[in-house]
């Protein structure tokens, strides 16, 4: 068995031993978990047939909720963008008392668990709450409306675009921006034409990170959103709805369509990403 | 332009990184600051490029004092080390990019701007390379289009920090008859750092040798071969 | 020239690398105030809720049955689903970095897969591969095997979510440093195994305890994957993030809120060992590659 994966598989034979065993176990884990539930999940989409598939979909309430998952998910993942550049630049470029702090800070969506957010949330802007008074007191009401699963989503998606860019802005060279400097732009002109350019791919790989995240983030999400049909139902709690409605065909229809708009983005983005990379040169 | 270095100091923290050091560079000269690593020679570059702040003493450009002009106002063509060019722009917008900074009132029409840039290049030798990016571009061809960045802000000085240290042995040697036409062709007052002393004298019009900090002597390169003031300076130029 | 001449120092100098100070200190101050009310309250509303009886009260909702069995359920969980996950990690990081073969970078992207997958279609993939109403499913259930609803699936389930974890620390780490040191230990004479235990995971061990540390939080905070696998039958397969849900929804805020600060702990503690070793052993664990 090794020997037939080394001979069909291996571009250049190795001296290590172990290729069979390791390759092995990858696939075997891999496809148990991961891969054949997907596949499963796509065969049984096939079986129940397309016409059918999109019958379910096509309601007004499946498209409300996929475009209230979208729409919100886009709004958070943008100010993630704009906040997690400037969060990076703050955490790399600053020395300030409690900066490790507040990088070790950046990780916590990460790190607590979802559930925990969203009742977290949910405690602080509720209209009793702590921040939810402040706000009813203007008349805006944040927790059970679109505000709340902003709010959710701005949460999960925080580290994705810091995390990502961070490294790069280490790796900028001082000379670079000394040069923009010497030929006479002034700071904010080196900010926008030289170190932005630079910084830009690494930020649309955290903002897709971080919308892929969004999209289909359930835990807090469903606290914090009231979750009424047409109005707060996010695309991932219909297919839960479904589920225990043991509507499996809506359900896995469900699933299918958002899979199919998450990895269209996804390979958008990618492109985009892949083209500026190979246009400056960046590995 | 004529520059004048009045009793320069600077120090980094406790370290002293330049003591006190005087130095008058007549205008339009081609001269070589010299030394060891940690000798002060790219501090004392620095300074006069804006990119450092002395911590007492003035420089004056022309006689007049510069000490306080920032950067962007000095108007020195600067040359680093490893060439900080532009990666994500070609080369025609690195060359462009100092024009195109100008506020509106001084900026020249798009048109100029094109022109200028394709004289730049045919000086450096580089004629129509000017949509490839940096990546693109060899380590020689990469130091003559930073040479050609500097030069388009028509730069009343130009500063070049090590600009062969990244260089093989070959190019190295073109580069250098290079660089003496560029500074025949503009009569620009240049001042660049090395630490190899064959590169120095062969090049500079002047040689200034650096230790510690302090300057060790100043003189025309066979002057320094000749008679060198101290022993630094003969252990240095015979190493 | 001349009016330069006489003002020195007109302004203040300012490196060409940095912003003008008030521009720093704006910056500085929204970042604090982002985090503050996007990370900080909720950390801190969640231990004032848990307390807000006092922190006798707090520790007795923990002493439930089922609190109990929702934190032993979860123990168990990570327990079983974080080191099969760290095998799988060390088999794909050593293969992928050890070796050149064909079709690597579709692999490395089948890895990624579950990322951009949400939990709650990922629970509902299980459901559909392993759920009585399918093929391999039935024929479990008949044998006395159930997957939904039971261990093995909420296992399966949290597997699935945290699946690239271990593998995305390693892969990078494994590939930087090469074969040269396998290829000396094997000229030395060792197996094939012992060059892997003696010398491959000693380089790459705080890489893994990164990776593992990081699968292990959010295999014991999963939600929505587990939610859809589950069943949520108290007392037997609901972990501790269900467990939270159920008391929140019944208005049981202290077991809620003690429960979720006892997550949050567990957040904290994983955070600070990841700065820990982030500070200790940056060349060592792939610092560069932060992203998950």
């Amino acid at each position: 068995m090794d020997a037939f994966l080394q001979r069909t598989l291996l571009r250049q034979p190795s001296a290590l031993p172990g290729f069979g065993l390791s390759f092995g176990i990858m696939v075997t884990l891999l496809s148990l978990v991961v891969l054949i539930p997907i596949a499963a999940l796509l065969l049984f989409g096939a079986s129940v047939g397309p016409a059918e598939l999109w019958r379910v979909v096509n309601t007004e309430r499946v498209w409300l909720a996929l475009w209230l998952s979208f729409r919100i998910s886009l709004y958070a993942a943008l100010v993630n963008l704009v906040m997690g550049v400037i969060l990076a630049w703050v955490l790399t470029r600053y020395r300030f008392p409690g900066r490790r702090i507040l990088d070790a800070a950046v990780d916590l969506p990460f790190a607590l668990p979802t559930a925990v957010a969203g009742i977290a949330l949910t405690t602080l802007y509720a209209p009793r709450g702590a921040f939810g008074e402040f706000f009813a007191a203007w008349d805006i009401k944040v927790a059970y409306t679109e505000w709340g699963i902003f709010l959710a989503l701005l949460f999960v998606g925080l580290p994705f675009v810091v995390r990502t860019v961070q490294p790069v802005i280490e790796e900028i060279e001082q000379e670079v921006e000394e040069a923009s400097a010497t030929l006479g732009a002034s700071r904010a002109r080196t900010l926008r034409k030289v170190i932005l350019p630079m910084i830009l791919p690494a930020a649309l790989t955290g903002f897709a990170l971080a919308l892929a995240r969004a999209v289909g983030e359930y835990g807090s999400v469903i606290f914090i959103a009231g979750n009424l049909p047409l109005r707060t139902e996010i695309a991932p709690l219909l297919i839960v709805i479904r589920l225990e409605e043991f509507n499996y065909a809506a359900a896995a229809a469900i699933a299918i369509a958002m899979l199919t708009i998450s990895f269209a983005m996804l390979l958008v983005i990618n492109g985009i990403q892949i083209w500026s990379r190979r246009r400056i040169g960046l590995v | 332009m004529h520059i004048e270095i009045d009793e320069i100091a600077k120090s980094f923290g406790t370290t002293a990184a330049l003591h006190p050091v005087s130095l008058a560079i007549p205008s339009g000269a081609l001269i070589a600051l010299l030394g060891p690593s940690g000798s002060g020679k790219t501090t004392l570059l620095r300074v006069l490029g804006g990119l450092e702040f002395p911590t007492s003493g003035r420089v004056l450009f022309d006689g007049d004092d510069a000490t306080g002009l920032t950067v962007q106002d000095r108007r020195a063509g600067f040359v680093f080390q490893n060439y900080a060019l532009f990666r994500h722009m070609t080369v025609f917008e690195n060359v462009a990019y100092g024009l195109r900074a100008r506020p509106r009132r001084t900026r020249p029409p798009e048109a100029e701007i094109v022109r200028r840039v394709e004289k730049l290049l045919d000086l450096i030798q580089l004629p129509g390379i000017g949509t490839r990016y940096p990546n693109q571009l060899s380590g020689g061809q990469r130091q003559r289009v930073a040479l050609a960045r500097a030069l388009a802000i028509e730069p009343r000085m130009l500063l070049l920090d090590e600009p062969f240290g990244a260089l093989d042995a070959k190019v190295r040697k073109e580069l250098r008859g290079n660089l003496r036409h560029i500074h025949d062709a503009t009569g620009l007052t240049t001042v660049f750092v090395t630490h190899d002393q064959d590169e120095a004298m062969e090049l500079a019009d002047l040689v200034v040798v650096m230790s510690m900090g302090r300057i060790e002597q100043v003189g025309k390169p066979a002057d320094i071969r000749a008679r060198p003031k101290t022993d630094f300076v003969r252990g240095f130029i015979t190493a | 020239m001349s009016d330069v001449s006489l003002s020195a120092p007109a302004r203040p100098f300012r490196a060409a690398t940095t912003e003008a100070p008030w521009i720093k200190w704006a910056l500085i101050a929204l970042s604090v105030a982002f985090l503050a009310l996007m990370v900080f309250a909720p950390l801190l509303a969640v231990f004032i809720e848990a307390l807000q009886d006092g922190l006798w009260v707090a520790l007795e909702t923990l002493g439930e049955r089922d609190a109990r069995s929702a934190i032993w359920l979860t123990l168990t969980v990570a327990a079983i689903a974080v080191p099969l996950n760290a095998a799988f990690g060390l088999a794909a990081a050593w293969c992928i970095a050890k070796y050149d073969f064909r079709g690597k970078a579709f692999l490395i992207t089948l890895i990624d897969l579950p990322f951009s997958v949400s939990p709650v279609v990922a629970g509902l993939c299980i459901v559909l591969t392993f759920g009585a109403n399918s093929a391999i499913g039935g024929w479990l259930v008949d044998n006395g095997y159930p997957i939904v609803f039971a261990l093995p699936g909420i296992v399966l389930a949290t597997m699935f979510v945290t699946f690239p974890f271990v593998a995305r620390e390693l892969i990078p780490v494994m590939i930087e440093q090469g074969r040269a040191d396998e290829e000396a230990a094997l000229t030395l004479g060792a197996t094939g195994w012992r060059t892997f235990r003696t010398v491959t995971l000693p380089n790459v061990k705080w890489a893994l305890l990164y990776g593992v540390l990081l699968c292990n939080a959010r295999a014991m905070g999963e939600f929505g994957a587990v939610a859809v696998v589950s069943g949520k039958i108290r007392g037997q397969t609901a972990t501790m993030p269900l467990q939270i849900e159920m008391f929140y929804q019944e208005y049981l805020s202290v077991a809620a809120f003690t429960m979720a600060g006892l997550l949050a702990f567990l957040a904290l503690v994983t955070l600070l060992l990841k700065t820990l070793l982030e500070l200790r052993f940056a060349d060592q664990i792939a610092a560069t590659h932060r992203q998950h």
